[in-house]
């Protein structure tokens, strides 16, 4: 195995940048492979080279994996590294990397059909012994046989793209009525996200906690978990606030699923960064899917344990990454990750896109800022929208929410509207204070959208103020004649 | 533009700027906006917003179904198109029962924020 001169970077966004960073770390070079709509964006400007690879719809440029291959041969690149989504679970996509001659940094595409399919990673796990949650993962898939298989496992039935993850292709049905169209809907997301209709069903657990174990592959073959981390605050079946380790699990509990998430990713031969998932109620765990990829919360294990997962996956894929026997891995305080989304919180999160203004993140020590946008870029339609990550850690978890609600209070997003005051409520609930949430958290709490809070008076002078400043009226007194207070206004 | 703004012998930080017309504020630890625009209506709501007999776009975004046709008699509540934006579906659904008056998009059209998808004849009360 040679040393990487250059990689290609199959994705956009946050996890771009993080990517160019982590290249930039051990002297890489990197060629971007972005859509037309991806021009205005951190990782366009700080990659090394970039190369066009289609329109900004993605099943014609970050699904296209031609286009992939042909714009990471066109721009020198040895390896390729697919970051999360888009292909980065994709076998057939790793198997035409690896057949163009170049690497492709992750797991084998075996590795990804037989732990990455939901479907296989369930056979093998059975195997293995591990504990699944009941459900249907049949090669049929008509509407009507799926309808007659949830009644049989019983609603609650959760409906998953097989080939997916995000929360796309993904719903719960509550009984027979509305099952058609839920997975009707769930077959034609996924196919949209993935490039696959296939679904597959699940009992719904309705008092589970979602906690995942991040597990390394080495260059040897060797697996071992680097610890927890729990993300039960979900909406729509994405995760929105993760933290390492989790404040739920027993040390027992923590070294009996460390186990497992060992075993099943040793039997799927895996190399490189993976994620193993588990359902967590009543003290019992069932193993809920594989993630054969780097997961956008790895920071936050980063932050626990003082690693760095992506040198760690160039590394390994360049051989030369090696579990040392002597290394005991103790996970020092807590850490927190918010992901902050494009939409108005205000409105039930509808998505917000635009023009970005001033973007400012507050500066301080251990808090790390993952965003894949500056002022004057654009928003556009056409992707996920999640635009960034914060993430700190401090000495234990009250510390570590305390000093997150005070970042997102001081983060400054304009231009788009975000989820930050949703977040900010979400961080001072006392379930999620006590650590007692569970994945329908959301759901419970949090139905309605949030309400906007209404201006003080003096807000109202300030603000004046302020526009007056900006209109050059050059005074900052605070007063002006006209006020636009009569008109319409409203917050974020 | 970050600044000082006296308010009673009292200087407040804030941050500002106005874009399009709106001003974007950033105070005490939470942004809102401001239309600057005075007399101005603010934007619409998102969700079947407007007079209820109107389905509108809460989002800019593409519509990937169309589940009813011109003529067609509807409950309120029920599903009458699917759009996708950011990679998610929303199924827009009507608010009142009536009768489909129009349908103001196509299949695969990418459509802004707040245009009329469907049109409702209201049932006679």
């Amino acid at each position: 195995m040679a040393k990487f001169t250059r990689i290609a970077v199959a994705n956009r966004g946050e996890v771009a940048v993080r990517i160019i960073k982590a290249c930039e770390e051990l002297g890489i070079e990197t060629v971007l492979l972005h859509s037309e709509a991806d021009i205005n964006s951190r990782a366009y400007r700080m990659a090394t080279k970039t190369m066009c690879i289609g329109p900004a719809a993605t099943a014609e440029s970050y699904l296209n994996i031609k286009a992939n291959i042909d714009g990471a041969l066109a721009g020198g690149a040895q390896a390729v590294h697919p970051g999360f989504g888009f292909l980065s679970e994709n076998a057939d996509f790793a198997e035409a990397v690896t057949k163009a001659g170049l690497v492709f940094i992750g797991p084998s595409a075996d590795s990804i059909r037989s732990l990455g399919d939901k479907v296989h990673c369930k056979e093998l796990a059975k195997k293995a012994g591990l504990p699944l949650v009941p459900g249907y993962q049949g090669e049929n898939q008509d509407v009507v046989h799926l309808i007659t298989q949830a009644e049989k496992i019983g609603f609650p039935v959760i409906v998953k793209a097989a080939a997916g993850g995000g929360g796309r292709g993904m719903k719960l049905i509550k009984s027979s009525a509305e099952a058609g169209e839920l997975i009707e809907s769930a077959q034609r997301e996924a196919a949209s996200a993935f490039g696959s209709p296939k679904v597959f069903l699940e009992k719904y657990l309705d008092r589970a906690k979602h906690i995942e174990f991040q597990v390394f592959g080495d260059s040897t073959g060797n697996v071992q978990h680097f610890f927890d981390r729990e993300c039960s605050v979900q909406r729509r079946h994405q995760k929105i606030i993760e933290e390492a380790t989790s404040p739920s699990l027993t040390e027992d509990l923590r070294r009996r699923m460390g186990e497992a998430a060992c075993a099943i990713a040793t039997l799927g031969n895996y190399k490189g960064a993976g994620t193993v998932e588990f359902l967590l109620q009543d003290g019992e765990f069932y193993l809920l899917e594989v993630n054969t990829r780097l997961q956008v919360e790895h920071p936050v294990t980063e932050e626990v344990l003082g690693v760095d997962l992506v040198k760690m996956q160039i590394l390994t894929a360049q051989g030369e990454f090696v579990h040392d026997p002597k290394t005991i891995r103790i996970p020092r305080g807590h850490s927190i990750e918010c992901r902050i989304y494009a939409e108005n919180p205000y409105l039930g999160g509808v998505p917000s896109t635009g023009l970005l203004g001033k973007v400012q993140w507050p500066e301080g020590p251990r808090r790390r800022y993952e965003y894949g946008f500056d002022e004057g870029d654009t928003i556009t339609p056409y992707y996920d929208p999640m635009i960034a990550k914060v993430i700190v850690w401090d000495e234990n978890r009250p510390r570590a929410i305390q000093k997150m609600i005070k970042v997102l209070q001081d983060s400054v997003v304009f231009g788009v509207h975000t989820n930050i005051p949703y977040l900010i409520e979400i961080l001072s609930h006392k379930e999620f204070v006590m650590g007692t949430m569970t994945t329908r958290f959301i759901e419970t709490y949090f139905s309605e959208p949030i309400k906007e809070p209404a201006l003080s008076e003096l807000d109202k002078k300030i603000a004046d103020g302020a526009l007056a400043h900006l209109r050059g009226a050059g005074s900052d007194q605070g007063t002006v004649s006209q006020s636009p207070w009569t008109s319409y206004w409203r917050g974020i | 533009m970050e600044m000082k703004i006296r308010v009673d012998g009292v200087d407040h930080k804030v941050q500002a700027q106005l874009l399009k017309g709106t001003m974007w504020v950033h105070l005490n630890g939470r942004t809102f906006t401001i239309d600057t625009a005075a007399g101005k209506k603010g934007r619409k709501k998102g969700g079947a917003s407007g007079s209820s007999d109107q389905i509108v776009s809460p989002m800019p975004g593409k519509v990937t179904k169309i589940l009813v046709s011109p003529g067609a008699s509807i409950q309120a509540g029920q599903s009458v198109l699917v759009m996708e934006a950011m990679k998610m579906e929303y199924t827009l659904k009507a608010d009142i029962a009536g009768v489909i008056d129009s349908i103001q998009c196509t299949v695969g059209e990418q459509v802004a924020l707040g245009k009329l998808l469907v049109k409702i004849q209201p049932e006679k009360a």
